[in-house]
C-alpha cells in the first residue's frame, strides 16, 4: 500500500483581538490508498476542523493554519488553490444531509453541477451519469430520484444522495464527517455497509469521522484518536482496541455503551406488588395539517399500547425515530391528550379521574428531557429553577429551601456554586445534571427520562448513566429510561421494551431480550448496533429495496 | 403540479376574510354620527333622493338587515354615487386602478433592481467599507418618509435639473412612463431599504450555511455557490417579506400619489375624506383590501414555485 | 424571529457596542431637544415675521425661514415634542393591547385563538394606512384620532408576534417540564413563557416606532393629523410644498429630522436585537 494523503505537523490556531489559542496542534496522520481511517473524538476534539483544513475550508476567518503540511500523492496542497482538488480528488459528506443538501435544487442538478463544472459534461450526459450514480448508492428508482428534492426522501436516502453527489467526479478520497450520527441504528448500518462496498468497488480511501468507537471498530482499518486538538493515539484497529496505550483511549473504550458494565449483576425487582403504572390499549393520535376542504388527517403515534411498570424497576423503552416512545412518555405524565385506552398511576386512572391522578403524578413523577439546554428556562438560575419546584411542591419549609437546593446539587454531582448560574454558562452534561436535580426536587417515586443522554458525548453519557444507576440503587426510584441507543439500555435497565411504529413489539428482562430476542425486528435492531468488538460484525439485514419516499 | 392544487381551493379560504372586510367597510360608514341617508348623499340632497336611498339601503330596517342590503348592492356592483364627482363609485374606482397598479409594479420592480445588487455586494464583502456604507444607508433608508423623499426628488430632478415632470400622470404610454419615474422611485427607495436588509441577512446566513459548505466541498467556484445556491434560498423569505409589506407598500401609494398628484386610488381616497364623500372612501378601502388579499395569493404561488418544500 | 434571551452579562457588554451607543445618543438628543425646546430654539415657532419671509439658510437663520418668516430651525426643534410623542404614544398602546391579546390567544388556543386570528387576518387585509385613514375619516382629523386609530389597528402586529412566540415556547422542553412539575397555568404563562416571548417584541418596538413616526408624519402631511400652525415635521413638509420651486430648505430640514430620529430608533433596535440574540 502506498500513502495517499500525508498530514505532517499541522497546527491551526484561533486568533482574535484578545487572544490566540491553538485548536489543532502538531497533527500528523497518513491515509493509505484504499483504506478506511477512523478519526474518533468527542465534541471539541478538532476532528471536523482537521478535515475542513485538509480541503481548505476553514470555517472562520479567525482561524489560521500556523504550520504543517498536507500532501496529496506527494504534492503539497495546503494553501494552494483547492478548487480542482475539492470534489475532483477529495469528496466530502457531512453529518446532517438535510441541511447540507440544497433544499431548492433537485438531487440530479446537485450531482450534475459538479460533473459539468469539473468534467465539462453536457446536460444530457451529466444527467445519465447522475442516474448511474444514484443506482450505485442504492436508489431503487433513480430516474425519479434525479428530479426529486431532498425533503422528499428519508434521512437515510438523503445521506445516500449526498454520497452520490460527493462521488460524482470520481474522487480518490472521501471524507465522511459523522455520516451516520443523525440516523437510526438500522439505517446507520446500511450506510456504513454502503461506504465499505464503495471502497471495495471504487478503490476509495476514506476518512471516517465519528464519535462512536463502535462505528470505527466495525468499518475502519486504522483508528486515530483525537482529543483537545491533538492526535493522542494512532494504530491498527484491533491492536488499538485490544491494547490502548493512552489513558484517554482507555476511558473512551470503557465508556462505550456496548462494553459490559463491571457490576453487570442487575438487580431485578419482583412483580408481586401493585404496578405503579398500568397502561391498557393506549391510543394517541395527532392531527396533521389538514384544513378547509382538504380534511384533517391523523397520525396514530401509539396503537394499542399495554404496559405495566412495577415500583423500583428500571425499564428501558427503545425504538427508532417515529416509534412512539416519546409520545408514550408524555402520555404517561398526562402531558398529551389520549385518544383511547387507560393510563393508571398508582391505582388512579388518569383517563377517568384526571385531576386527582394529575395531582399524584405531579408530586410523585418527574421527567428528564433530551435537549439539556432547552429543558431549563434560560432566564432563571439553577437555584431559582429548583426553588420554584420546591415552593410549588410545598413540602419544604421556605427557610429550608436553600439547604435543600444544596443537597440536590450534591446528589447530582454539581458543585453548590452552580445554584447561582444560568443554563447558558453550563456545559451539556452540567445542564443535564441540573435537569435531573430538578426532577429529584419533586422527591419523585418515578423518573421518566426521555433520550436524556442522546445529546451528550460518550464519556459524559457514561457519567450520567452511572448517576442514574446510583440513584436507583440508593433510593429505590423507579426509572423509565427512553433511548434509541440499545447499548445504553442494556447496561442500565433490568427490563427492556422495544417499540416499533407505535406498538410494543417486545417486552422482557434485558438479559433475555438481548440474548434471545423473540421478534425479528428486535433481532435486527440489536444486530445493527455497532459493537466495539470488531469480531462481532454489524448486520443490517436484507438490503432495503423499497423506495423510501417520505410523502 | 399537485402542489399547485391550492390555487383552486384557496379562493374559498378567502371567504371569511372577505366577509370580515365587508363588515368593517360597512361598519365604518355607519359609525359616522348623523343621518346615514344624508351622510351617503351629502348635505344638499333632495327629499326624493333621500327616500330612494332609504329604500335602496334599507336604512329604516335593523342594522343586520342593512348589512344584507349592503351585500346585495355590492354583489350587483352598486357602490353608491360619489357626492363629489356625481358618478357611480364603481366606475370612478375602475378608472383610477391603472395609475395605482402601475405605481406598485414600478415600485416593486425598481426596488428589486436596486436591492439585489446592493445586498449581494454587501453580503459577499462583509465587513468592508462598501458593506458598512450599504448597511448604514439601508438602515437609514427605512426611516425616509415617502412624502419628503418625493418632494426632494422633485426639487432635484424636476426643479433643479429639469429632467422629469414635477407631477401628474400623462395621456399616452411614453408620457405615463415618464411621469411614473419619480413616484416609482420614491416607493422603490423606501422599499429597497427593507429588502436590502432582509436579502443581505439571508445571503450572509446562506454563505456560511451547510448548503454553501457542501457546494464548496465539491469544488464549486464561489460565484456558483453564491448565485446558484445562496441567492435562490435567500429569495424565499424575501418574497414573504414583500407579501407582508404589501399593505405598507399600497399605503405608501396613497401618500406618494398625493405628493405627485397621480390620479390614482389613493388620491381619490384622500380627496374623498376631505369632501366627506363617504361612498368613495368606503369603495376605495374595499378595493384596497381585496387587492391586498389577491396580492398575498400571488405571493403564495410564487413561494410555492421558489421553494419545493412548501405545501399549501 | 425566534425567541431567545438576554445574555447573562448583557449590561457588561453595553460599553463595547458602538451601534447601541450611537442609537441612544440620537434618541437622547431628540428627547433633550423636545424637553428644552423653549430654551434651545432661537425663535418662536409660530409667530409670523413679515420681514423675513423665505430666507435661505444663513447665520441668523441656520435652516432658513418659511413663507410666514418663521425660523425653520426653531420649528424643527419644537417639532421634536410632537413627533416624539407620536412615536411613543403610537407604540405604547398597541404594544400593551397586542401583547395582552397575543398572550391570551397563544396560551389558551382553541376558539379564543381562532377568533382573534380571524380578526387579525381581516385587519391585516387592509393596507395599514388605508385603514388608519378610514378611521380618521370617521373621527375627524387630529392627533387624538390618530392615536385612537393606532390603538385600533396597531395591536395586530404585536398580537401576532407574541402569539407566534408563545406557540413556539409552549412546545419547548422547559415549558413541558414546568407543566410536568405541576406549576399553575398562570405561573407558566407569566414566569416561563411571557418573559422569553417579550425579548422579540421589545426589539420590534424599536422598528415599530419608526413606522409609527413615519405614519404619523404622513397623516399630518396629508392634513389629517396634527393641524397647522403647530410645528410638526410632516405638516412642515406639507406647507413647504407650495414653495418647492423657490425654497428647498423648508422641505429639506424637517425631513432630515424625521430621518435622523428614525435612524436612532433603528440603530437602537438593531443593537438590542444583537444583544438579546433575537433575529428577525
Amino acid at each position: 500500500m502506498s500513502v495517499q494523503l500525508e498530514i505532517a505537523g499541522l497546527a491551526v490556531a484561533f486568533r482574535d483581538h484578545r487572544e490566540e489559542r491553538p485548536l489543532l496542534e502538531d497533527v500528523s496522520l497518513s491515509l493509505e490508498r484504499g483504506e478506511i481511517l477512523g478519526l474518533v473524538g468527542e465534541s471539541g476534539s478538532g476532528k471536523s476542523l482537521l478535515c475542513r483544513t485538509i480541503i481548505g475550508l476553514i470555517p472562520s476567518r479567525k482561524l489560521r493554519v500556523t504550520q504543517g503540511s498536507v500532501r496529496l500523492d506527494g504534492d503539497e496542497i495546503l494553501g494552494r488553490d483547492m478548487q480542482a482538488v475539492r470534489g475532483r480528488r477529495i469528496g466530502m459528506i457531512f453529518q446532517n444531509p438535510t441541511s447540507h443538501l440544497d433544499p431548492v435544487m433537485t438531487i440530479g442538478r446537485q450531482i450534475s453541477e459538479g460533473l459539468r463544472h469539473h468534467k465539462g459534461l453536457d446536460d444530457r450526459t451529466a444527467r445519465a451519469e447522475a442516474i448511474a450514480l444514484l443506482t450505485q448508492v442504492g436508489f431503487p428508482d433513480p430516474a425519479r430520484a434525479v428530479t426529486s428534492y431532498a425533503h422528499q426522501f428519508s434521512g437515510g436516502m438523503r445521506q445516500r444522495a449526498m454520497i452520490a453527489i460527493a462521488l460524482a467526479c470520481d474522487p480518490e478520497i472521501l471524507i465522511a464527517d459523522e455520516p451516520t450520527t443523525a440516523l437510526d441504528v438500522t439505517v446507520q448500518a446500511q450506510i456504513l455497509r454502503l461506504l465499505m462496498e464503495l471502497r471495495d468497488r471504487r478503490g476509495l480511501s476514506i476518512i471516517l469521522i465519528t464519535h462512536d468507537l463502535g462505528v470505527v471498530a466495525q468499518t475502519c482499518d486504522r483508528i486515530a484518536v483525537m482529543r483537545h486538538g491533538k492526535v493522542v493515539e494512532v494504530g491498527e484497529k484491533r491492536a488499538l482496541l485490544a491494547a490502548p496505550q493512552h489513558p484517554y483511549t482507555r476511558e473512551l473504550i470503557a465508556s462505550h455503551p456496548s462494553m459490559p458494565h463491571p457490576e453487570d449483576a442487575v438487580i431485578t425487582h419482583p412483580h408481586d406488588r401493585r404496578p405503579i403504572f398500568e397502561i391498557d390499549d393506549l391510543d394517541v393520535s395527532f392531527p396533521v395539517g389538514g384544513g378547509f376542504l382538504t380534511g384533517k388527517r391523523e397520525v396514530r403515534a401509539l396503537k394499542g399500547v399495554s404496559l405495566r411498570i412495577w415500583p423500583g424497576e428500571t425499564v428501558g423503552i427503545v425504538g427508532e425515530s417515529g416509534s412512539g416512545k416519546s409520545t408514550l412518555a408524555r402520555a404517561m405524565l398526562g402531558l398529551t391528550r389520549v385518544s383511547a385506552g387507560d393510563i393508571a398511576f398508582d391505582g388512579n386512572v388518569l383517563t377517568k379521574d384526571r385531576d386527582k391522578t394529575l395531582k399524584h403524578l405531579r408530586s410523585d413523577a418527574a421527567m428528564v428531557f433530551q435537549d439539556p439546554f432547552n429543558s431549563l428556562n434560560p432566564r432563571l438560575t439553577i437555584g431559582q429553577t429548583l426553588a420554584e419546584v420546591l415552593k410549588t411542591q410545598g413540602e419544604t419549609r421556605s427557610d429550608k429551601i436553600p439547604s435543600r437546593i444544596g443537597e440536590l446539587l450534591d446528589l447530582v454531582g454539581l458543585d453548590r456554586s452552580f445554584a447561582a448560574r444560568r443554563p447558558r454558562s453550563l456545559s451539556g452534561g452540567q445542564c443535564q445534571r441540573a435537569g435531573i436535580a430538578r426532577a429529584l426536587a419533586v422527591n419523585p417515586r418515578v423518573i421518566i427520562a426521555d433520550e436524556c443522554v442522546a445529546a451528550l458525548d460518550v464519556t459524559i453519557q457514561a457519567q450520567i448513566v452511572d448517576l442514574f444507576r446510583d440513584l436507583t440503587q440508593r433510593t429505590g426510584l423507579t426509572l423509565v429510561f427512553i433511548a434509541h441507543d440499545l447499548a445504553i439500555v442494556r447496561n442500565l435497565c433490568e427490563r427492556v421494551i422495544v417499540m416499533h411504529h407505535g406498538e410494543i413489539v417486545e417486552d422482557g428482562p434485558s438479559a433475555r431480550v438481548f440474548h434471545q430476542p423473540e421478534r425479528r425486528y428486535t433481532a435486527q435492531l440489536i444486530a445493527a448496533i455497532p459493537d466495539i468488538n470488531p469480531d462481532r460484525p454489524i448486520n443490517c439485514g436484507p438490503p432495503s429495496t423499497q423506495q423510501e419516499y417520505v410523502t | 403540479m399537485r402542489r399547485y392544487r391550492f390555487v383552486l381551493f384557496r379562493p374559498f379560504q378567502f371567504l371569511p376574510v372577505l366577509f370580515g372586510i365587508s363588515i368593517i367597510t360597512f361598519v365604518l360608514v355607519r359609525l359616522i354620527p348623523g343621518d346615514p341617508a344624508r351622510i351617503l348623499l351629502g348635505t344638499r340632497a333632495t327629499p326624493t333622493a333621500i327616500a330612494n336611498i332609504r329604500a335602496q339601503y334599507g336604512l329604516d330596517e335593523p342594522m343586520w338587515v342593512q348589512y344584507l342590503y349592503f351585500l346585495k348592492n355590492l354583489a350587483s356592483g352598486e357602490m353608491g354615487k360619489s357626492t363629489l364627482y356625481k358618478v357611480d363609485t364603481l366606475k370612478l374606482i375602475v378608472t383610477r386602478i391603472e395609475p395605482t397598479l402601475a405605481l406598485v409594479v414600478a415600485g416593486v420592480v425598481l426596488a428589486l433592481v436596486i436591492a439585489v445588487p446592493f445586498a449581494a455586494i454587501s453580503a459577499r464583502r462583509q465587513g468592508t467599507a462598501a458593506d458598512h456604507a450599504i448597511r448604514i444607508v439601508s438602515t437609514a433608508g427605512i426611516g425616509f418618509p415617502s412624502f419628503w423623499l418625493g418632494a426632494m426628488l422633485i426639487i432635484l430632478f424636476a426643479v433643479r435639473l429639469d429632467w422629469l415632470p414635477v407631477s401628474g400622470y400623462g395621456e399616452r404610454l411614453g408620457d405615463k412612463l415618464l411621469h411614473l419615474i419619480l413616484p416609482g422611485l420614491t416607493i422603490a427607495l423606501s422599499l429597497s431599504a427593507v429588502i436590502t436588509r432582509s436579502l443581505r441577512a439571508g445571503m450572509i446566513a446562506g454563505l456560511s450555511s451547510d448548503v454553501a459548505v457542501a457546494a464548496r466541498a465539491r469544488g464549486m467556484p464561489e460565484s456558483v455557490v453564491f448565485w446558484r445556491h445562496v441567492v435562490p434560498n435567500a429569495l424565499v423569505p424575501t418574497v414573504n417579506l414583500l407579501a407582508v409589506n404589501i399593505g405598507w407598500l399600497i399605503g405608501g401609494t396613497v401618500v406618494v400619489e398625493s405628493v405627485f398628484a397621480v390620479p390614482g386610488l389613493g388620491q381619490l381616497m384622500v380627496r374623498g375624506i376631505f369632501s366627506r364623500d363617504y361612498m368613495v372612501v368606503q369603495g376605495v378601502a374595499l378595493t384596497f383590501a381585496v387587492a391586498t388579499v389577491l396580492i398575498n395569493f400571488l405571493a403564495d404561488i410564487i413561494t410555492v414555485a421558489l421553494d419545493p418544500r412548501v405545501e399549501i | 424571529m425566534t425567541a431567545t434571551t438576554l445574555s447573562p452579562r448583557w449590561s457588561a457588554r453595553f460599553g463595547r457596542r458602538p451601534m447601541l451607543l450611537a442609537g441612544l445618543t440620537i434618541l437622547g438628543a431628540f428627547v433633550a431637544m423636545a424637553v428644552f425646546a423653549p430654551l434651545v430654539a432661537p425663535y418662536d415657532p409660530i409667530l409670523h415675521d413679515a420681514g423675513a419671509k423665505l430666507q435661505p439658510p444663513s447665520l441668523v437663520h441656520p435652516f432658513g425661514t418659511d413663507n410666514f418668516g418663521r425660523d425653520v430651525l426653531s420649528r424643527v426643534i419644537w417639532g421634536a415634542r410632537i413627533d416624539l410623542q407620536i412615536a411613543v404614544i403610537g407604540v405604547v398602546f398597541p404594544f400593551l393591547i397586542g401583547t395582552g391579546i397575543g398572550t391570551v390567544a397563544g396560551f389558551f388556543g382553541g376558539w379564543v385563538d381562532a377568533l382573534f386570528m380571524r380578526i387579525i387576518d381581516v385587519v391585516l387585509a387592509f393596507p395599514f394606512l388605508v385603514l388608519m385613514l378610514s378611521i380618521i375619516a370617521i373621527l375627524g382629523p387630529g392627533l387624538g384620532s390618530f392615536y385612537i386609530a393606532m390603538a385600533l389597528v396597531g395591536w395586530v402586529s404585536y398580537a401576532r408576534l407574541i402569539r407566534a412566540q408563545i406557540l413556539v415556547l409552549k412546545t419547548q422542553d422547559f415549558a413541558v417540564a414546568a407543566a410536568s412539575l405541576g406549576f399553575s397555568r398562570l405561573r407558566i404563562m407569566f414566569r416561563h413563557l411571557l418573559p422569553n416571548a417579550l425579548a422579540g417584541s421589545l426589539v420590534f418596538v424599536m422598528s415599530d416606532a419608526v413606522l409609527v413616526l413615519l405614519n404619523g408624519a404622513a397623516i399630518s402631511y396629508l392634513g389629517l393629523g396634527v393641524q397647522p400652525p403647530v410645528a410638526e415635521w410632516g405638516v412642515m413638509v406639507a406647507e413647504a410644498q407650495g414653495f418647492i420651486t423657490q425654497a428647498w430648505w423648508i422641505t429639506l430640514f424637517p425631513g432630515l429630522a424625521i430621518v435622523t430620529l428614525a435612524f436612532g430608533f433603528s440603530l437602537t433596535g438593531d443593537a438590542l436585537a444583537d444583544l438579546m440574540g433575537v433575529h428577525e
